[in-house]
């Protein structure tokens, strides 16, 4: 019929709009993967895995992952139910101090705990202890502290929405404590358990900062893999590497993916009542501050490094450090790092936003596709990303441009965001643009004038998670930025092995750390103006 | 209904709607008079909200055809169909606030982009929520929200204006007030209203004529009266009557307290 052709045209925008999404992530996701995973012809597959540095790398990778996953989910658990189930005093303070490691890279981490506990480390000379940093229990104490806040605000947010009715019950019907714990608690936490466990899991196998500075001669993959394709250019054993970290991230995203509460948080009847109990109060402080002033440890020594001349030898003021951070162009590569991070929470925003909204307000079959291969960005490695990158697009006119740095982080930090704006957007009534058709307002106008303005507070937060992320990134940018665009982060790595610019390491982690603080105070203050206003 | 002689104002037949192997609407026909309230009795998934949906062009039948004032309507967008619809959970701008609500559609049509906000404060002091009017929908109770969603929809003037299960979220009282509140709103502008429901008390309450549906199909199509006298079917008796008599009967055990 003629007349129906209305219908059919408003279906057709936005079919359109979601098939050049499609087509999108299939160049900047799928494509440089398969040509990675092609690229492994030019290697000798077998040798490479049979060869002994890559079995003993595996092993470590391996101990590592196990290792601080099973330190780091009890720890955060803990830290988190005493958040959100005491009323411990100066929470504030504890949640940023524990959250601290999220705004600089993870090879501060390594680099604070060298200035710690190193030979010649504040924490060694005050207290004089023995032993070396170097090795697997340095690597593991690093990794802890760059994923325990992640475990941390994963677990506070899953015990900030458990419902508290089971439990009221339990109490009427007399059943002890531990009973509860194991018949409700244990339950309940089962399946967010198992996302956060492995969401740690993968962040420590894939991360090279911390082992590449507290190693020693304990490699684990991504360090191997950094070593191939940075020191020796061999991108084809890069490749095999690269592949075999796949491996496990894809698993852990397979199972999480399917182990994903598909449940809403609309049923919950009632949050928990903390009560009144002084001396649980009071025993929850001390794991809070004890992680809290570990975390704070690393910055505290990066400003006695920043400003003392050559510790512990020379102990007087100087701006050497600064001065000589600035002579290796470390001012620059500051700029760099602000251009790409601002540019990739701007575009970032934009497509999460767009993709969201496509995909939870006017789902179809190619809006499912979207879906899936948004969150697919997660399974990623951020190194394996890189490389494939830089063997995709090498010879296109986008390498060696800033445009790629801001184009890769984008993928590597789009899931979060973009989940971010699906729980929003999937909050908000259903029948918002139906509404709009019958009174004459078109569906762009209701995204602009309804959809948008209640996703303020979700704007400023993923603005902030892809700015944050690309300021301490150094995985996915390490294999594609050269000597003009490279951004500040991977100084600390180009220095990493150079006692003599422990100072100027210092520094920039203290740059990145102060724009990102900067940053999160600015959209603490907006947030809290749009509140008020409302 | 008005003294004037009936003429038809909505007018759907043979309405078939299918999902995949799912026939959700089968073959449904049925006139609803100008400034009739007729209300759709059934339980859910019974196939009433896809009526509705159709009606407003917010869904395309697989088959059959709708008319408004005789002419075929069926492939028109929701805003050329002179058709307002109030949703069960208000669907309000919550970034808006009530008088912003009212008067934001205005805005973009040419006609009444210069007197919107006198259209909207005048619809806004008609549903009582003057007070209330700078106030966003969080801040409102659920039957204030709802009078929101009804001034918005009055807006722009509907000659029919639907309404699905708009009291199934609201408490008792509240319904009370806001059923009289729509049959004074229908008497004053004169509107056909189809209205869902699946209370058979609130169907028989304000329906000039009600329809019962099933899976599908309609069972019935009458007034209260004579669906009471003559039931169409032994679901209608069972569904409709039963349900009534079992409230009929505690409220006469009320009565007897009452009265003894």
């Amino acid at each position: 019929m003629l007349n129906r052709g209305s219908l059919h045209r408003r279906t057709g925008a936005s079919l359109i709009l979601k098939i050049c999404l499609v087509i999108f992530f299939a160049v900047v996701v799928v494509l440089p993967l398969v040509r990675m995973l092609l690229y492994m012809a030019n290697a000798d597959i077998v040798e490479v895995l049979t060869s002994n540095n890559f079995k003993k790398a595996t092993v470590n990778t391996l101990l590592v992952g196990l290792i601080t996953t099973a330190i780091t989910v009890p720890l955060a658990y803990l830290l988190a139910w005493c958040m959100e189930r005491t009323n411990l005093k100066w929470k504030g303070l504890w949640v940023v101090l524990i959250s601290l490691p999220m705004l600089i890279p993870s090879i501060s981490q390594g680099t604070g705990l060298i200035i710690l506990f190193g030979a010649n480390g504040v924490l060694t000379n005050l207290f004089n202890l023995g032993g070396s940093i170097y090795g697997m229990h340095g690597i593991v104490i690093g990794e802890a502290m760059y994923v325990i806040p992640v475990a941390f605000l994963m677990l506070s947010d899953i015990l900030a929405y458990e419902d508290s009715t089971p439990y009221e019950a339990a109490q009427t019907l007399g059943i002890p404590r531990f009973r509860q714990f194991c018949a409700i608690t244990l339950p309940f936490l089962r399946r967010p358990m198992v996302s956060v466990i492995f969401a740690v899991f993968s962040l420590t196998i894939t991360d090279y900062g911390v082992p590449l500075t507290v190693g020693g001669k304990v490699k684990v993959l991504p360090v191997l893999l950094y070593e191939q394709v940075i020191g020796q250019l061999h991108f084809a054993e890069g490749s095999v590497i690269g592949a075999v970290l796949l491996i496990p991230a894809v698993i852990a995203f397979l199972v999480d993916l399917a182990n994903r509460d598909r449940g809403s948080n609309a049923f919950i009847s009632r949050g928990f009542d903390t009560g009144d109990n002084k001396r649980r109060d009071i025993l929850a402080l001390i794991p809070c501050a004890a992680i809290g002033i570990f975390m704070l440890l690393p910055v505290l020594a990066f400003v006695v490094l920043t400003f003392v001349t050559n510790y512990p030898i020379d102990m007087s003021l100087t701006m050497a450090h600064i001065e000589k951070t600035f002579r290796v162009k470390g001012d620059i590569y500051l700029r760099n790092s602000l251009i790409i991070s601002t540019a990739v929470g701007f575009f970032g925003v934009i497509v999460a936003m767009v993709t969201a909204y496509l995909s939870t307000r006017m789902v179809s079959p190619t809006s499912r596709l979207l879906h899936l291969l948004s969150i697919t960005c997660m399974a990623i490695p951020g190194m394996v990303l890189g490389l494939s990158y830089a063997l995709a697009f090498k010879g296109t006119i986008i390498y060696g441009t800033l445009a790629i740095l801001i184009m890769v982080n984008m993928v590597h930090f789009f899931a979060s965001p973009y989940l971010m704006f699906y729980n929003t957007m999937n909050s908000l009534n259903e029948h918002l643009e139906a509404v709009g058709l019958t009174l004459g307002v078109s569906r762009p106008r209701i995204f602009r004038d309804v959809i948008m303005p209640q996703c303020i507070s979700t704007i400023l937060e993923t603005f902030s998670y892809f700015f944050v992320n690309s300021m301490i990134t150094i995985s996915a940018v390490v294999f594609l930025s050269n000597t003009f665009t490279k951004p500040v982060s991977l100084l600390i790595a180009q220095y990493e092995a150079q006692s003599a610019f422990l100072g100027c390491t210092a520094f920039v982690s203290l740059m990145i750390l102060g724009c990102n603080l900067v940053l999160k105070a600015a959209v603490f203050l907006i947030k809290r103006a749009i509140n008020r206003s409302n | 209904m008005s003294d004037t002689p009936a003429t038809i104002k909505i007018s759907v037949k043979d309405l078939t709607k299918v999902y995949g192997t799912k026939t959700v609407l089968d073959h449904v026909s049925f006139e609803v008079q100008t400034g009739e309230f007729l209300s759709i009795l059934g339980p859910s998934g019974c196939g009433k909200t896809t009526i509705l949906r159709i009606l407003i062009g917010l869904l395309e039948p697989t088959e059959g055809t709708v008319y408004k004032d005789g002419k075929d309507i069926t492939g028109l967008s929701p805003s050329q169909r002179g058709m307002g619809i109030v949703f069960q959970n208000y669907a309000l701008f919550e970034n808006m606030n009530v008088q912003r609500n009212v008067e934001y559609a205005l805005r973009f049509n040419k006609e009444t982009k210069d007197k919107a906000s006198g259209i909207a404060e005048n619809l806004v002091k008609r549903v009582g929520l003057w007070e209330e009017r700078a106030k966003k929908p969080g801040k409102l109770s659920g039957g204030q929200q709802q009078r929101v969603a009804i001034a918005r929809t009055l807006a722009l003037n509907p000659d029919v204006i639907l309404f699905d299960e708009p009291m199934s979220a609201l408490d008792v009282d509240t319904r009370l007030s806001l059923r009289k509140e729509i049959k004074d709103i229908q008497a004053e502008y004169g509107s056909t209203m189809i209205y869902i429901t699946h209370d058979q008390e609130e169907a028989f309450a304000m329906s000039d004529r009600i329809m019962v549906m099933e899976t599908g199909k309609i069972h019935q199509i009458a007034t209260p009266e004579e669906i009471v006298k003559n039931p169409a079917d032994e679901y209608v008796e069972r569904f409709v009557l039963q349900n009534l008599q079992t409230k009929v009967d505690s409220l006469a055990r009320f009565i007897k307290v009452r009265h003894a």
